[in-house]
């Protein structure tokens, strides 16, 4: 027992949290598993029964449990890029190249005082950053993220991200009244006035690209844009694009729009008040905003997971038969270890002095894993279309993501005034012109 | 410290949270009949305290905002929260102590406060200052000022909400005072020039590095200024905003760049030279808008100034002592000396008063930054709250001089 103790009180506060979880979630995991075989007959056909329900939670915590790494990895890309920008090496002490970095952000975030000011509106309190981080979730559900690899497909896809998108300002307004802190006001209200007016060209630019496509369901808008590049919406919709662009960057809060939190006038806005999970969950919250409108400008703009060009190799490969699993397997497995042992002769015969045999099998077989890791990924990639979809998809994205932070990095902060002014003067119009010759011209078109 | 009575305004704040949380808390009771009018709201106005604690104020300058929405109505600067007595602290140490003593004042132009107390006493006590000590007086203070002036180019723009330009600048100043490190031992308070000359003649590494920063001092400023002179967003932020014009700023006593921003092409360097200044050439650099932007921009042309200054005195160094011949122990005859040297923020002056002892009678220190944060009450009304940032940090105040 005393070993236990010392065990316990050695470790780090990460491993405490991975003590208690793992075990919990593998003795989770063989109940289900015994639930499952001894209710098994009846639990399948309940669930065979309501297979959209069923679809539906599994997606909503696919998404759920995708949100935190997608805000990590972004996270550390801002960290990341804006040193760079600045002329910093940025985060390199955690882990290689510092890429653990946002992880020990979240478990500081997570070991701190949940602290909530006298005075404050504790229920609203509490639930406004649950509101703002489920809001940005639930947008999530209609991103196709590949073929196949979506939520829902809603008729009326955009509809719902839109609605989800009108959400976040709930939240935000929520935390900025309950904080009882003037900047949280000033914070939440900013934040209500901005993201209502941008919605507004926001959804407009968006009109454009749904009467070309003739639906609403991202799905069918990405299918619309199929082909090359050339046939993306972006091409037809150049100045929607521009305007949802920058709605977009106002709409996710970030600079030069990020009005709500500037931290030279209201010191952190809405958050001001907020610390440890409950801060977090506004963290995460805008980060995973900053991912769902950059996958949004690629699926409605970019072609979602269409590739950019016509991509002939991997449908003129239909000789290799991947259906035969085991074969393939197998197949893999020996031409490894061929590979190794020549890659092991190899390093023998020109590695120089100080190879002996054992250390070139192994230096051999580090080679041949990635090797073999890489023709594995590469059949994967040619065989899954969701693989490729994924690929593309996601590389589109993270451009736009890349230039959000590269925005950040660049420019100074609006003002409020000329933050409404821009919306309300020129975005608007804008869109609505743009609306107005798409909608003509369709017209006129299908004659 | 005293048990706060039960009907003190201020602690009813944990007693009944609700809607009287929300009623102002004056200074309890109100000292000036401006205070009260300050402190009594109008319908739909708030107050809003920024600073002492705040991520843009600059040290510790606190703003009571009166707010209507975001416009500001009504500002109430409060200082001193670092007052440290430095005029009284002179006041008992003997003319070499002053020099360190006045050294934090403005912590980021240190030589200049250094100077005008040098300055003072020079002429308290008829010294004549070696010409070699005088071009490194002025090569070293002008060195300062560039790193001075190109800390507030990216500050002005970290309070804009640019984060890039702060660490550009960051990297000028670095080298600058490392530099000066060089010759000088310290890299922020220098305490460097003494009574009669300067402390350490210039040596090999100052040299090396400022040839090093020289041969590309001008393309670089030239290349940080452009990150924000052609940034459409901040040009429209400080464009307009803060309009000091010419008789205000000459009334309340404005001096430096942000007068020269409103026109009036008063520099100490040629309006009462000083030091070798005379022998040297550059412009006085003005501009007629006297807002956050001109006075941004004039901060761009001192640069500029500064660096021909530096090549100036770089060619027209002359050989020779680097100190006048003085006693140890100075005890000038009594009488009275006024001295002021053009700092970065403006005219830094000092009025010392002997009696004939080792120490100045008095020692009164004019800080440039007083003056021009005086203006700020006159600036904000009417503007925005994120204006606010965009005119204080425009007028380029540091605190350790103003409470001195």
């Amino acid at each position: 027992m005393s070993f236990a103790t010392r065990t316990w009180t050695r470790m780090s506060i990460p491993a405490r949290l991975l003590a208690i979880f793992v075990p919990l979630a593998v003795v989770l995991a063989i109940a289900t598993v015994l639930v499952i075989v001894v209710l098994g007959g009846p639990f399948v056909d309940f669930l065979s029964a309501n297979l959209p329900l069923v679809r539906f939670l599994v997606a909503a915590t696919a998404v759920l449990l995708m949100t935190v790494p997608t805000a990590f990895v972004i996270i550390y890309l801002e960290l990341k890029v804006i040193a760079r920008m600045n002329l910093r090496i940025g985060p390199n002490r955690v882990g290689p190249w510092g890429i653990a970095m946002s992880l020990i952000h979240g478990f500081k975030v997570l070991s701190k005082e949940d602290f909530a000011p006298t005075g404050a509106d504790l229920p609203v309190f509490t639930l406004a950053p649950v509101v703002t981080y489920m809001a940005s979730v639930m947008s999530l559900l209609v991103i196709p993220f590949a073929p196949g690899l979506f939520g829902q497909d809603f008729n009326i896809g955009l509809l719902f991200f839109f609605a989800m998108g009108g959400m976040t300002v709930v939240g935000l307004l929520m935390a900025g009244w309950s904080s009882f802190n003037k900047y949280s006001l000033l914070g939440g209200l900013r934040s209500a006035a901005q993201i209502v007016s941008y919605e507004i060209p926001l959804t407009l630019s968006a009109v454009g690209v749904v009467i070309l496509a003739g639906t609403m369901s991202m799905n069918h808008i990405v299918l619309a844009q199929s082909g090359s590049a050339l046939d993306w919406f972006v091409v037809k919709q150049p100045l929607a694009a521009l305007i949802f662009f920058i709605a977009a960057a106002a709409e996710a809060n970030r600079t030069p729009f990020d009005m709500t939190e500037a931290d030279s006038e209201l010191v952190a806005g809405f958050a001001t008040e907020y610390s440890g999970m409950r801060f977090g969950f506004f963290f995460f919250a805008e980060y995973v905003n900053v991912f769902i409108v950059s996958a949004l400008i690629a699926t409605l703009f970019f072609g979602g997971w269409t590739a950019p060009f016509n991509w002939p190799w991997p449908y003129n490969l239909n000789w290799l038969d991947f259906s035969n699993g085991t074969l393939w397997i197998g197949i893999a497995v020996i031409g490894s270890i061929i590979v190794t042992d020549v890659l092991a002769v190899l390093v023998r015969l020109f590695g120089g002095r100080g190879w002996n045999m054992p250390s070139a099998m192994i230096l051999g077989f580090i080679f041949a894993s990635f090797i073999v890791a890489g023709v594995v990924g590469l059949a994967g990639f040619i065989a899954f279309d969701w693989v490729q979809g994924l690929f593309w998809f996601m590389a589109k994205t993270y451009a736009f993501v890349f230039v959000f932070v590269w925005m950040r990095g660049t420019l100074p902060r609006v003002r409020v005034d000329q933050l409404m002014g821009f919306a309300w003067k020129w975005l608007l119009p804008a869109s609505l012109l743009n609306l107005f010759v798409t909608a003509a011209a369709v017209v006129l078109l299908s004659r | 410290m005293p048990r706060p009575s039960s009907d003190d305004p201020r602690i009813t704040l944990d007693a009944q949270p609700g809607p009287d949380l929300f009623e102002a808390i004056p200074p309890y009771p109100t000292r000036t009949e401006r205070e009260a009018e300050f402190y009594t709201l109008g319908d739909g106005e708030m107050f809003l305290n920024v600073g002492p604690q705040h991520p843009a104020t600059h040290g510790v300058l606190r703003l009571v905002l009166k707010l209507s929405g975001e416009q500001v109505v009504d500002v109430d600067p409060v200082i001193g929260y670092l007052h440290r007595g430095v005029e009284k602290i002179c006041e008992n140490s003997d003319y070499y102590h002053v020099i360190d003593q006045v050294d934090p004042l403005e912590y980021l132009s240190s030589l200049f406060q250094e100077w005008a107390a040098v300055l003072a006493f020079e002429k308290l006590m008829d010294v004549q200052v070696p010409r070699r000590a005088e071009y490194i007086r002025v090569l070293t203070a002008e060195l300062l000022r560039v790193s001075s002036h190109t800390l507030y180019m990216g500050f002005l723009a970290l309070d804009l909400g640019g984060i890039t330009p702060i660490l550009y600048s960051f990297i000028e100043r670095d080298e600058i005072v490392e530099m000066l490190a060089a010759v000088t031992g310290a890299r922020m308070l220098f305490n460097y020039y003494r009574i009669g000359g300067v402390n350490g003649d210039l040596n090999h590494e100052f040299m090396s590095r400022l040839g090093d920063w020289m041969s590309r001092a001008a393309k670089q400023t030239e290349a940080n200024a452009t990150l924000l002179n052609e940034n459409e967003i901040f040009v429209r932020r400080a464009r307009g905003i803060g309009v000091l014009d010419r008789e205000t700023a000459l009334r309340m006593g404005v001096t430096g760049g942000n007068l020269r921003a409103s026109g009036v092409a008063f520099d100490l360097r040629r309006a009462h030279p000083y030091s070798v200044y005379p022998e040297l050439q550059f412009n006085v650099p003005t501009r007629e808008e006297g807002d956050s932007l001109a006075r941004y921009l004039i901060r761009v042309d001192e640069v500029r100034e500064s660096i021909r200054i530096i090549d100036q005195c770089l060619h027209n160094m002359p050989d020779g002592p680097i100190m006048a011949k003085l006693p140890r122990l100075l005890r000038p005859r009594p009488g009275r000396a006024w001295a002021a040297v053009e700092g970065p923020r403006g005219m830094m002056g000092v009025y010392a008063i002997s009696d004939g002892s080792d120490q100045p009678f008095r020692f009164r220190i004019h800080d440039p930054s007083l003056l021009n944060l005086e203006t700020v009450p006159h600036l904000l009304p009417g503007n925005l709250l994120a204006d606010t940032m965009a005119i204080v940090s425009s007028l380029d105040p540091v605190l350790g001089g103003i409470d001195k």
